[in-house]
């Protein structure tokens, strides 16, 4: 499949991706990557950050949390440290994942509010989350986004999911990528 | 074939590095830099300081530019920015502000 974007396997961005356009990493992403469209990260692709998406493809490697509004597959060579979330999750054997795992809700708020809240998906979500709560250390990963975590437990407000929320310490705070030259510009608009 | 396309709809903020070529068709800011060369197409919105081997601009491009070859702008293309390059052309209807140095 072709992605309209392509980040390519030499390349590096200290900073965030975001926009409507499907999304191929094959190098290095230190910031959050989220958009509309489909990601694909290649065998030797990293980001640090979240990642966002509508359907993902994760064959390299993860540091943040993974959110897919369709479907989020991990293949064998693929390795996230992160909370997962998406309607639909495949993992292939070999695949590494450390955090939590909801194949509920999809990425978006909207798409867990389209669902109608039935009881039994409360009760699920629930048991689900134990292990979760149970967990004896904290995260080793940096948590890169509070904005999309915030909003993937606000997915699911009306029920009290947001427990292992809470044990976790807060996030810390966004970042801004550097705008080098930014005073440049500014002086150069001035002339 | 590009090494990296930052396709139309996509918007990266901060630094891109890389050994290889970009095209440009979406928004990119901060600062860009390449080993190879960079294409800013027509649709393509750059705010950043690039350095580059060559750069060439169909789109609009706000920054400085250093290249270690050349620069071109192309008919329809915008550049405000000072230029640093050895080879650098104007097309007829390109847009340009900006100081230049050719290494004289």
């Amino acid at each position: 499949m072709a992605y309209a974007s392509v980040i390519g396997s030499t390349a590096v961005i200290r900073g965030n991706v975001s926009g409507d356009s499907s999304l191929q990493i094959l190098g290095r992403v230190e910031g959050d990557v989220g958009v509309t469209g489909d990601i694909a990260l290649g065998p030797d692709a990293v980001v640090v950050g979240t990642v966002s998406g509508a359907r993902i493809v994760i064959a390299g490697s993860v540091e943040g949390d993974v959110t897919a509004s369709e479907a989020l597959l991990i293949s064998e060579t693929g390795k996230i440290v992160g909370d997962l979330a998406a309607p639909r999750i495949g993992m292939s054997e070999g695949a590494l994942v450390r955090g939590s795992v909801r194949t509920e809700g999809g990425g978006s708020s909207n798409s867990a509010r389209g669902r109608a809240p039935a009881s039994r998906s409360v009760e699920a979500d629930e048991e689900r989350s134990r292990p979760v709560v149970a967990r004896p250390a904290p995260r080793p990963v940096a948590n890169l986004a509070p904005a999309s975590s915030a909003a993937a437990s606000s997915g699911t407000a009306s029920s009290n999911v947001a427990k292992p929320a809470l044990k976790r310490p807060p996030p810390p705070p966004v970042i801004q990528a550097p705008r080098a030259g930014a005073r440049a510009r500014k002086r150069m608009l001035k002339r | 074939m590009a090494g990296s396309v930052v396709g139309a709809g996509l918007i990266v903020e901060g630094e891109f590095t890389t050994d290889e070529d970009v095209l440009v068709e979406g928004t990119l800011r901060g600062t860009l830099t390449s080993a190879e060369s960079v294409s800013i197409g027509g649709d393509g919105v750059v705010e950043a300081d690039l350095r580059a081997q060559s750069v060439v601009v169909a789109g609009q491009l706000t920054g400085n530019v250093s290249a270690s070859s050349r620069v071109d702008i192309q008919a329809g293309g915008r550049l405000i920015g000072d230029v640093k390059a050895g080879r650098f052309t104007i097309a007829d209807g390109a847009s340009f502000r900006g100081n230049v140095d050719m290494d004289v």
